[in-house]
Protein backbone atom coordinates (compact mmCIF):
# COMPACT_ATOMS: atom_id res chain seq x y z
CA UNK A 1 0.00 0.00 0.00
CA UNK A 2 1.59 3.27 -1.06
CA UNK A 3 1.71 6.05 1.77
CA UNK A 4 -0.99 8.11 0.74
CA UNK A 5 -3.72 5.34 1.12
CA UNK A 6 -2.53 4.97 4.72
CA UNK A 7 -5.12 4.85 7.12
CA UNK A 8 -4.62 8.64 9.66
CA UNK A 9 -4.89 9.38 12.83
CA UNK A 10 -7.09 12.37 11.61
CA UNK A 11 -9.20 9.85 10.10
CA UNK A 12 -9.13 7.68 13.18
CA UNK A 13 -10.39 11.44 15.35
CA UNK A 14 -12.85 11.64 12.63
CA UNK A 15 -14.30 7.96 13.24
CA UNK A 16 -14.11 8.23 16.83
CA UNK A 17 -17.03 11.41 16.80
CA UNK A 18 -18.88 9.44 14.82
CA UNK A 19 -18.94 6.72 17.12
CA UNK A 20 -16.45 4.08 16.07
CA UNK A 21 -13.17 2.83 17.53
CA UNK A 22 -10.58 2.45 14.99
CA UNK A 23 -7.33 1.13 15.01
CA UNK A 24 -4.78 -0.41 12.38
CA UNK A 25 -4.40 -4.46 11.31
CA UNK A 26 -1.28 -5.71 9.31
CA UNK A 27 -3.55 -7.55 6.50
CA UNK A 28 -0.55 -9.91 6.24
CA UNK A 29 -0.39 -11.36 9.58
CA UNK A 30 -3.60 -10.41 10.97
CA UNK A 31 -1.82 -7.53 14.10
CA UNK A 32 -3.84 -5.13 14.96
CA UNK A 33 -3.26 -2.56 17.37
CA UNK A 34 -4.76 1.21 18.12
CA UNK A 35 -1.89 3.12 17.70
CA UNK A 36 -0.59 3.98 13.96
CA UNK A 37 1.67 1.83 12.14
CA UNK A 38 3.00 1.89 8.71
CA UNK A 39 5.04 -1.08 9.23
CA UNK A 40 3.60 -3.77 11.56
CA UNK A 41 6.09 -4.31 14.22
CA UNK A 42 5.23 -8.21 14.56
CA UNK A 43 6.11 -8.95 11.03
CA UNK A 44 7.41 -6.00 9.50
CA UNK A 45 5.70 -6.16 6.32
CA UNK A 46 3.68 -2.87 5.59
CA UNK A 47 0.23 -3.92 4.53
CA UNK A 48 -1.80 -1.97 6.78
CA UNK A 49 -5.14 -1.06 6.75
CA UNK A 50 -7.52 0.68 9.01
CA UNK A 51 -10.07 -1.02 10.77
CA UNK A 52 -13.43 -0.82 12.82
CA UNK A 53 -12.11 -1.99 16.48
CA UNK A 54 -15.60 -3.97 18.42
CA UNK A 55 -16.46 -0.95 21.02
CA UNK A 56 -16.90 -3.15 24.11
CA UNK A 57 -14.59 -5.01 26.60
CA UNK A 58 -13.17 -5.45 29.79
CA UNK A 59 -11.01 -3.39 31.85
CA UNK A 60 -7.63 -4.92 32.83
CA UNK A 61 -5.74 -2.24 34.35
CA UNK A 62 -6.63 0.96 35.63
CA UNK A 63 -6.05 3.84 37.98
CA UNK A 64 -7.98 6.52 40.00
CA UNK A 65 -6.33 9.95 39.22
CA UNK A 66 -7.41 12.72 41.98
CA UNK A 67 -4.37 14.78 40.30
CA UNK A 68 -4.66 15.69 36.49
CA UNK A 69 -3.43 17.73 33.46
CA UNK A 70 -5.14 20.68 32.33
CA UNK A 71 -7.59 18.92 29.72
CA UNK A 72 -8.81 16.81 32.49
CA UNK A 73 -8.78 19.52 35.47
CA UNK A 74 -12.81 19.51 36.05
CA UNK A 75 -13.45 15.59 35.50
CA UNK A 76 -11.42 14.24 38.79
CA UNK A 77 -11.60 11.91 40.24
CA UNK A 78 -11.80 9.59 36.89
CA UNK A 79 -10.40 6.17 35.75
CA UNK A 80 -7.54 5.78 33.13
CA UNK A 81 -8.20 2.54 32.02
CA UNK A 82 -6.49 -0.64 29.97
CA UNK A 83 -9.20 -2.47 28.11
CA UNK A 84 -9.26 -5.53 26.14
CA UNK A 85 -11.52 -5.65 23.56
CA UNK A 86 -13.68 -8.58 22.87
CA UNK A 87 -10.97 -9.12 19.86
CA UNK A 88 -8.02 -8.89 22.42
CA UNK A 89 -6.79 -5.71 21.38
CA UNK A 90 -6.55 -3.45 23.87
CA UNK A 91 -6.87 0.42 23.61
CA UNK A 92 -6.43 3.13 26.61
CA UNK A 93 -9.09 5.47 27.52
CA UNK A 94 -11.03 7.01 30.07
CA UNK A 95 -14.11 6.49 32.55
CA UNK A 96 -15.43 9.44 34.54
CA UNK A 97 -17.43 9.29 37.73
CA UNK A 98 -15.34 7.22 39.32
CA UNK A 99 -14.29 8.30 42.84
CA UNK A 100 -12.26 4.96 44.50
CA UNK A 101 -10.51 2.30 42.95
CA UNK A 102 -13.11 -0.13 44.67
CA UNK A 103 -15.75 1.01 42.10
CA UNK A 104 -13.95 -0.67 39.04
CA UNK A 105 -12.89 -3.77 39.70
CA UNK A 106 -10.62 -5.34 37.00
CA UNK A 107 -12.59 -7.43 34.71
CA UNK A 108 -15.29 -4.93 34.68
CA UNK A 109 -17.50 -4.88 31.29
CA UNK A 110 -17.09 -1.47 29.57
CA UNK A 111 -18.41 0.13 25.90
CA UNK A 112 -16.68 3.10 24.17
CA UNK A 113 -19.06 6.03 23.91
CA UNK A 114 -18.73 9.02 21.93
CA UNK A 115 -17.43 12.21 23.85
CA UNK A 116 -16.81 16.14 23.39
CA UNK A 117 -13.17 14.58 25.33
CA UNK A 118 -10.25 14.44 22.88
CA UNK A 119 -9.22 10.82 24.82
CA UNK A 120 -11.48 7.31 23.84
CA UNK A 121 -13.91 7.55 26.55
CA UNK A 122 -15.93 4.14 28.07
CA UNK A 123 -18.65 3.90 30.48
CA UNK A 124 -20.05 0.64 32.25
CA UNK A 125 -21.47 -1.91 29.96
CA UNK B 1 36.18 0.37 20.80
CA UNK B 2 38.88 2.11 23.38
CA UNK B 3 38.50 2.04 27.33
CA UNK B 4 36.45 5.31 27.71
CA UNK B 5 36.88 6.42 31.84
CA UNK B 6 34.95 8.65 34.05
CA UNK B 7 37.13 11.11 35.78
CA UNK B 8 34.81 13.78 37.10
CA UNK B 9 31.33 14.99 38.04
CA UNK B 10 29.25 17.59 39.84
CA UNK B 11 25.88 18.67 40.15
CA UNK B 12 23.39 21.52 42.10
CA UNK B 13 21.75 20.92 44.80
CA UNK B 14 18.28 19.57 43.66
CA UNK B 15 14.88 21.01 44.70
CA UNK B 16 13.63 25.14 44.20
CA UNK B 17 16.51 26.63 42.19
CA UNK B 18 16.66 30.09 41.59
CA UNK B 19 19.02 30.27 38.44
CA UNK B 20 18.30 29.85 35.26
CA UNK B 21 19.01 26.26 32.64
CA UNK B 22 22.26 27.79 31.32
CA UNK B 23 23.47 28.97 35.07
CA UNK B 24 22.75 25.44 36.56
CA UNK B 25 24.13 23.47 33.39
CA UNK B 26 27.13 25.74 33.14
CA UNK B 27 27.57 25.31 37.31
CA UNK B 28 27.55 21.45 37.01
CA UNK B 29 29.71 21.56 34.26
CA UNK B 30 32.35 23.57 36.21
CA UNK B 31 32.07 21.36 39.38
CA UNK B 32 32.56 18.14 37.02
CA UNK B 33 35.50 19.95 35.49
CA UNK B 34 36.95 20.84 38.66
CA UNK B 35 36.64 17.69 39.90
CA UNK B 36 38.51 15.73 37.16
CA UNK B 37 41.16 19.09 37.60
CA UNK B 38 40.60 19.77 34.00
CA UNK B 39 39.66 23.38 32.30
CA UNK B 40 36.39 23.97 29.87
CA UNK B 41 39.48 24.36 27.04
CA UNK B 42 39.98 20.48 27.79
CA UNK B 43 36.62 19.71 26.28
CA UNK B 44 36.63 18.51 22.56
CA UNK B 45 32.39 18.60 22.54
CA UNK B 46 29.56 18.30 24.71
CA UNK B 47 25.91 16.60 25.05
CA UNK B 48 23.42 18.24 26.94
CA UNK B 49 19.94 16.55 28.17
CA UNK B 50 16.89 18.17 28.85
CA UNK B 51 13.29 17.59 28.25
CA UNK B 52 10.87 21.03 28.94
CA UNK B 53 13.13 23.77 28.06
CA UNK B 54 10.89 25.51 26.51
CA UNK B 55 9.11 26.25 29.84
CA UNK B 56 11.91 29.08 29.63
CA UNK B 57 11.30 29.96 26.19
CA UNK B 58 14.45 28.34 25.92
CA UNK B 59 15.68 25.77 23.28
CA UNK B 60 19.12 25.47 21.23
CA UNK B 61 20.35 25.36 25.06
CA UNK B 62 23.81 24.16 24.51
CA UNK B 63 25.48 26.89 22.49
CA UNK B 64 24.28 28.91 25.33
CA UNK B 65 26.06 26.86 28.11
CA UNK B 66 29.06 26.49 26.23
CA UNK B 67 29.12 29.97 26.13
CA UNK B 68 28.72 30.69 29.62
CA UNK B 69 31.57 28.16 29.98
CA UNK B 70 33.99 30.69 27.79
CA UNK B 71 34.04 28.13 24.97
CA UNK B 72 31.78 28.85 22.34
CA UNK B 73 33.72 27.25 20.24
CA UNK B 74 33.33 24.01 21.43
CA UNK B 75 29.67 22.01 20.00
CA UNK B 76 27.11 20.66 22.39
CA UNK B 77 24.19 19.23 20.85
CA UNK B 78 20.81 18.63 22.56
CA UNK B 79 19.61 14.95 23.82
CA UNK B 80 16.05 14.08 24.50
CA UNK B 81 14.37 10.88 25.78
CA UNK B 82 12.52 12.25 28.17
CA UNK B 83 13.17 10.72 31.76
CA UNK B 84 15.97 9.01 30.35
CA UNK B 85 17.55 12.06 28.88
CA UNK B 86 20.55 12.56 31.07
CA UNK B 87 22.01 8.65 30.47
CA UNK B 88 21.09 9.10 26.78
CA UNK B 89 23.44 11.89 26.60
CA UNK B 90 26.26 10.29 28.60
CA UNK B 91 25.53 7.24 25.95
CA UNK B 92 26.82 9.49 23.07
CA UNK B 93 29.44 11.40 24.80
CA UNK B 94 30.99 7.55 25.82
CA UNK B 95 30.29 6.88 22.21
CA UNK B 96 32.66 9.97 20.89
CA UNK B 97 35.42 8.80 23.14
CA UNK B 98 35.23 4.69 22.50
CA UNK B 99 34.73 5.65 18.70
CA UNK B 100 38.07 7.82 18.95
CA UNK B 101 35.80 11.17 17.86
CA UNK B 102 36.95 12.73 20.82
CA UNK B 103 39.14 12.38 23.53
CA UNK B 104 37.53 14.13 26.43
CA UNK B 105 33.33 14.80 26.48
CA UNK B 106 31.02 16.43 28.47
CA UNK B 107 27.88 15.71 29.10
CA UNK B 108 25.49 17.99 31.07
CA UNK B 109 21.42 17.44 31.77
CA UNK B 110 19.78 20.15 33.18
CA UNK B 111 15.69 21.19 34.14
CA UNK B 112 13.77 23.51 35.35
CA UNK B 113 9.86 23.40 36.37
CA UNK B 114 9.98 24.54 39.88
CA UNK B 115 7.63 28.34 38.21
CA UNK B 116 5.04 25.77 37.10
CA UNK B 117 1.97 25.00 39.54
CA UNK B 118 1.15 21.43 39.85
CA UNK B 119 -1.61 21.30 37.00
CA UNK B 120 0.48 23.04 34.49
CA UNK B 121 3.52 20.62 35.16
CA UNK B 122 1.35 17.34 35.23
CA UNK B 123 0.20 18.44 31.69
CA UNK B 124 4.01 19.48 30.46
CA UNK B 125 5.11 16.09 32.17
CA UNK B 126 1.81 14.38 30.15
CA UNK B 127 3.69 15.20 26.68
CA UNK B 128 5.93 12.64 27.45
CA UNK B 129 3.65 10.09 27.08
CA UNK B 130 1.68 8.82 24.27
CA UNK B 131 -0.31 11.92 23.88
CA UNK B 132 -2.80 10.88 21.98
CA UNK B 133 -3.33 7.34 23.71
CA UNK B 134 -2.26 8.05 26.96
CA UNK B 135 -2.21 12.00 27.93
CA UNK B 136 -5.27 12.73 26.09
CA UNK B 137 -7.09 9.83 27.72
CA UNK B 138 -6.24 11.55 30.90
CA UNK B 139 -3.73 9.87 32.13
CA UNK B 140 -0.69 11.92 34.07
CA UNK B 141 2.52 9.68 34.49
CA UNK B 142 1.83 8.98 38.31
CA UNK B 143 -1.49 7.55 36.46
CA UNK B 144 0.49 5.41 33.66
CA UNK B 145 2.82 3.83 36.65
CA UNK B 146 -0.34 3.11 38.87
CA UNK B 147 -1.80 1.52 35.92
CA UNK B 148 1.17 -0.66 35.92
CA UNK B 149 1.16 -1.27 39.95
CA UNK B 150 -2.54 -2.01 39.46
CA UNK B 151 -1.62 -4.88 37.33
CA UNK B 152 1.52 -5.90 39.59
CA UNK B 153 -1.08 -6.29 42.27
CA UNK B 154 -3.07 -8.11 40.72
CA UNK B 155 -0.40 -10.59 38.85
CA UNK B 156 1.67 -10.65 41.78
CA UNK B 157 -0.33 -9.77 45.02
CA UNK B 158 2.41 -7.08 45.96
CA UNK B 159 0.75 -4.50 48.45
CA UNK B 160 0.60 -1.04 49.13
CA UNK B 161 2.73 -1.24 52.44
CA UNK B 162 5.49 -3.11 49.94
CA UNK B 163 5.54 0.14 47.86
CA UNK B 164 5.63 2.03 50.64
CA UNK B 165 8.50 0.22 51.68
CA UNK B 166 10.34 1.24 48.55
CA UNK B 167 9.47 5.27 49.69
CA UNK B 168 10.47 4.88 53.80
CA UNK B 169 14.52 3.13 52.42
CA UNK B 170 14.48 6.06 49.62
CA UNK B 171 13.80 9.37 52.08
CA UNK B 172 16.40 7.34 54.54
CA UNK B 173 18.93 7.53 52.18
CA UNK B 174 18.37 10.66 50.88
CA UNK B 175 18.09 11.97 54.31
CA UNK B 176 22.18 11.88 54.49
CA UNK B 177 22.51 13.08 50.68
CA UNK B 178 23.48 17.12 50.86
CA UNK B 179 21.99 17.62 47.02
CA UNK B 180 18.64 15.95 47.84
CA UNK B 181 15.30 17.16 47.45
CA UNK B 182 14.15 16.22 50.64
CA UNK B 183 16.32 15.13 53.49
CA UNK B 184 13.91 14.21 55.61
CA UNK B 185 12.83 10.60 57.26
CA UNK B 186 9.22 9.33 56.31
CA UNK B 187 7.33 6.36 58.25
CA UNK B 188 5.46 3.71 56.44
CA UNK B 189 1.92 5.23 57.77
CA UNK B 190 3.57 9.02 56.71
CA UNK B 191 3.37 7.17 53.09
CA UNK B 192 -0.35 4.84 53.88
CA UNK B 193 -1.73 8.06 54.98
CA UNK B 194 -0.47 10.46 51.84
CA UNK B 195 -3.34 11.48 49.66
CA UNK B 196 -3.85 9.07 46.63
CA UNK B 197 -2.78 10.89 43.64
CA UNK B 198 -3.74 8.37 41.11
CA UNK B 199 -4.65 5.00 42.67
CA UNK B 200 -2.54 2.99 44.41
CA UNK B 201 -0.05 5.35 44.25
CA UNK B 202 -0.13 7.88 47.02
CA UNK B 203 1.98 11.22 47.54
CA UNK B 204 4.86 9.54 48.88
CA UNK B 205 5.18 6.77 45.98
CA UNK B 206 5.80 9.98 43.91
CA UNK B 207 8.59 11.75 42.93
CA UNK B 208 8.74 15.27 43.39
CA UNK B 209 9.17 18.14 40.32
CA UNK B 210 12.40 19.04 40.57
CA UNK B 211 15.23 21.52 39.11
CA UNK B 212 18.62 20.28 38.86
CA UNK B 213 21.52 20.07 36.86
CA UNK B 214 24.23 17.45 36.66
CA UNK B 215 27.12 16.38 34.74
CA UNK B 216 30.41 14.14 33.85
CA UNK B 217 33.42 14.17 32.05
CA UNK B 218 34.35 11.19 30.22
CA UNK B 219 38.00 10.69 28.75
CA UNK B 220 40.63 8.01 27.43
CA UNK B 221 42.92 5.67 29.60
CA UNK B 222 45.89 8.03 28.74
CA UNK B 223 44.29 10.77 29.55
CA UNK B 224 42.54 9.33 32.81
CA UNK B 225 45.70 8.04 34.02
CA UNK B 226 47.99 11.68 33.77
CA UNK B 227 45.37 12.84 35.45
CA UNK B 228 45.87 10.67 38.42
CA UNK B 229 42.12 10.80 39.16
CA UNK B 230 40.13 7.63 40.33
CA UNK B 231 40.65 5.46 37.91
CA UNK B 232 36.29 4.44 37.30
CA UNK B 233 36.05 2.86 33.90
CA UNK B 234 32.80 2.92 32.04
CA UNK B 235 32.70 -0.83 31.61
CA UNK B 236 29.35 -1.14 29.51
CA UNK B 237 26.80 1.16 28.06
CA UNK B 238 23.36 -0.35 26.48
CA UNK B 239 20.56 1.65 25.07
CA UNK B 240 17.49 0.07 23.76
CA UNK B 241 13.77 1.07 22.92
CA UNK B 242 10.35 -0.69 23.50
CA UNK B 243 6.83 0.27 22.78
CA UNK B 244 6.15 3.09 24.11
CA UNK B 245 2.15 3.11 24.97
CA UNK B 246 1.05 1.18 27.66
CA UNK B 247 -2.28 -0.11 25.81
CA UNK B 248 -0.22 -1.98 23.08
CA UNK B 249 2.33 -3.73 25.74
CA UNK B 250 0.90 -7.25 26.28
CA UNK B 251 2.51 -7.28 29.40
CA UNK B 252 1.85 -4.31 31.93
CA UNK B 253 4.18 -5.42 34.76
CA UNK B 254 7.96 -5.08 32.99
CA UNK B 255 9.58 -2.62 30.99
CA UNK B 256 11.30 -4.67 28.16
CA UNK B 257 13.94 -2.20 27.17
CA UNK B 258 15.39 -2.52 30.93
CA UNK B 259 15.78 -6.16 30.38
CA UNK B 260 17.73 -5.47 26.64
CA UNK B 261 19.82 -2.12 27.41
CA UNK B 262 21.44 -4.17 30.68
CA UNK B 263 22.27 -7.32 28.68
CA UNK B 264 23.77 -4.79 26.01
CA UNK B 265 25.89 -3.21 28.93
CA UNK B 266 26.73 -6.41 31.13
CA UNK B 267 28.01 -8.16 28.40
CA UNK B 268 30.20 -4.89 26.91
CA UNK B 269 31.49 -5.48 30.59
CA UNK B 270 31.58 -8.77 30.67
CA UNK B 271 30.07 -9.07 34.00
CA UNK B 272 26.29 -10.70 35.39
CA UNK B 273 24.36 -8.44 37.85
CA UNK B 274 25.93 -10.81 40.36
CA UNK B 275 29.38 -8.65 40.16
CA UNK B 276 27.53 -5.44 40.92
CA UNK B 277 28.13 -3.75 44.13
CA UNK B 278 24.97 -1.37 43.84
CA UNK B 279 22.34 0.11 41.88
CA UNK B 280 21.13 2.79 40.45
CA UNK B 281 17.43 2.58 39.02
CA UNK B 282 14.83 4.36 37.70
CA UNK B 283 12.37 5.11 40.87
CA UNK B 284 9.74 7.66 40.04
CA UNK B 285 7.53 6.19 41.04
CA UNK B 286 7.46 3.22 44.40
CA UNK B 287 6.63 0.75 41.68
CA UNK B 288 9.14 1.71 38.96
CA UNK B 289 11.90 0.61 41.50
CA UNK B 290 10.40 -2.95 42.23
CA UNK B 291 9.51 -3.38 38.30
CA UNK B 292 13.21 -2.48 37.50
CA UNK B 293 14.84 -4.70 40.00
CA UNK B 294 12.80 -7.88 38.61
CA UNK B 295 13.42 -7.02 35.06
CA UNK B 296 17.05 -6.38 36.05
CA UNK B 297 17.11 -10.11 37.97
CA UNK B 298 18.05 -8.77 40.97
CA UNK B 299 14.92 -10.61 41.95
CA UNK B 300 12.78 -13.22 40.76
CA UNK B 301 9.51 -11.50 38.91
CA UNK B 302 6.97 -11.00 41.41
CA UNK B 303 9.16 -10.61 44.20
CA UNK B 304 10.56 -7.07 44.17
CA UNK B 305 8.28 -5.29 46.41
CA UNK B 306 8.35 -8.47 49.47
CA UNK B 307 12.44 -8.34 48.60
CA UNK B 308 12.29 -4.16 49.10
CA UNK B 309 9.67 -4.73 52.02
CA UNK B 310 12.34 -6.68 53.85
CA UNK B 311 15.45 -4.87 53.34
CA UNK B 312 17.21 -6.59 50.71
CA UNK B 313 17.50 -3.17 48.76
CA UNK B 314 18.99 -1.07 52.34
CA UNK B 315 22.37 0.71 52.30
CA UNK B 316 23.44 -2.68 54.16
CA UNK B 317 21.03 -4.82 52.59
CA UNK B 318 22.35 -7.64 50.31
CA UNK B 319 21.39 -5.80 46.83
CA UNK B 320 21.77 -2.02 47.62
CA UNK B 321 19.21 0.22 45.56
CA UNK B 322 19.44 3.69 45.03
CA UNK B 323 21.97 5.10 48.07
CA UNK B 324 21.66 8.32 47.05
CA UNK B 325 17.62 8.40 47.61
CA UNK B 326 16.97 7.96 44.22
CA UNK B 327 14.70 9.88 41.95
CA UNK B 328 11.59 9.05 44.56
CA UNK B 329 13.74 11.33 47.10
CA UNK B 330 16.75 12.84 45.66
CA UNK B 331 14.74 14.25 43.21
CA UNK B 332 13.52 13.80 39.49
CA UNK B 333 15.00 16.91 37.42
CA UNK B 334 14.13 14.94 34.40
CA UNK B 335 17.33 16.07 31.94
CA UNK B 336 19.46 15.69 34.83
CA UNK B 337 18.16 12.94 36.17
CA UNK B 338 20.42 9.71 34.59
CA UNK B 339 23.65 11.92 35.06
CA UNK B 340 22.67 12.45 39.08
CA UNK B 341 22.94 8.76 39.07
CA UNK B 342 26.29 9.30 37.61
CA UNK B 343 27.29 11.41 40.31
CA UNK B 344 26.34 8.75 42.90
CA UNK B 345 28.48 6.16 41.37
CA UNK B 346 31.45 8.47 41.55
CA UNK B 347 30.58 9.28 44.93
CA UNK B 348 30.07 5.79 45.85
CA UNK B 349 33.23 4.60 44.19
CA UNK B 350 35.67 6.88 45.53
CA UNK B 351 34.38 6.80 48.88
CA UNK B 352 33.23 9.84 49.33
CA UNK B 353 28.81 9.11 49.57
CA UNK B 354 29.22 9.90 53.37
CA UNK B 355 26.18 8.20 55.71
CA UNK B 356 24.81 6.35 52.91
CA UNK B 357 28.30 5.15 51.41
CA UNK B 358 28.06 1.43 50.45
CA UNK B 359 30.93 -0.71 52.03
CA UNK B 360 33.78 -1.57 49.49
CA UNK B 361 31.80 -0.58 46.50
CA UNK B 362 33.58 -0.69 43.45
CA UNK B 363 31.15 -1.75 40.23
CA UNK B 364 28.11 -0.02 40.08
CA UNK B 365 25.29 0.05 37.56
CA UNK B 366 22.96 2.65 36.91
CA UNK B 367 19.29 2.21 35.12
CA UNK B 368 17.01 5.26 33.40
CA UNK B 369 13.86 5.26 32.41
CA UNK B 370 12.19 7.38 29.29
CA UNK B 371 8.57 7.51 30.00
CA UNK B 372 7.24 4.38 31.28
CA UNK B 373 9.96 2.40 28.87
CA UNK B 374 9.72 4.04 25.25
CA UNK B 375 13.80 4.56 26.14
CA UNK B 376 16.10 2.94 28.93
CA UNK B 377 19.81 3.49 28.93
CA UNK B 378 22.25 1.17 31.62
CA UNK B 379 25.47 1.76 32.13
CA UNK B 380 28.00 -0.43 34.35
CA UNK B 381 30.97 1.36 35.81
CA UNK B 382 34.39 -0.43 37.62
CA UNK B 383 36.62 1.04 39.84
CA UNK B 384 40.10 -0.05 38.70
CA UNK B 385 42.49 1.38 41.34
Amino acid sequence: MAASEAFTMQQAKEALRDGKLMGWKCTTCGHTQATPMLVCPVDRKRAIEGVELPPTGQVVSFTVQNVSSEEYINDIPFAFVVVELDNKVRVSGWLPYVAKAADLPLGTKVRFTPSYKPGVQFEKA
Amino acid sequence: MRDVYLVGVGQTRYGKLSSTLREAAAEASLAALDRAGLEPTALDGAFLSNAFGLVERQGHLGPLVMTALGVPEVPCTSIEAACASGSSAFREAFVNVAGGFADTMLAVGVEKVSQLDTVTATSYFSYGSDYVYEGACGASFPGLYATMATAHMKKHGTTEEQLAAVAVKAHENAASNPKAHFQKKITLDDVMKSMVVASPLKLYDCCPFSDGAAAAILTTKEKAQALGAPLIRVAGSGRAGAIASLPDRPDLTTVPSTRVAADQALKMAKKTVADIDFFEVHDCFTIAEVVATEDLGLFKRGEGARAAADGATRVDGKRPVNPSGGLKAKGHPVGATGLGQINEVFDQLTGKAGGRQVANAKTALTHNVGATGGSCAVHMFERSN
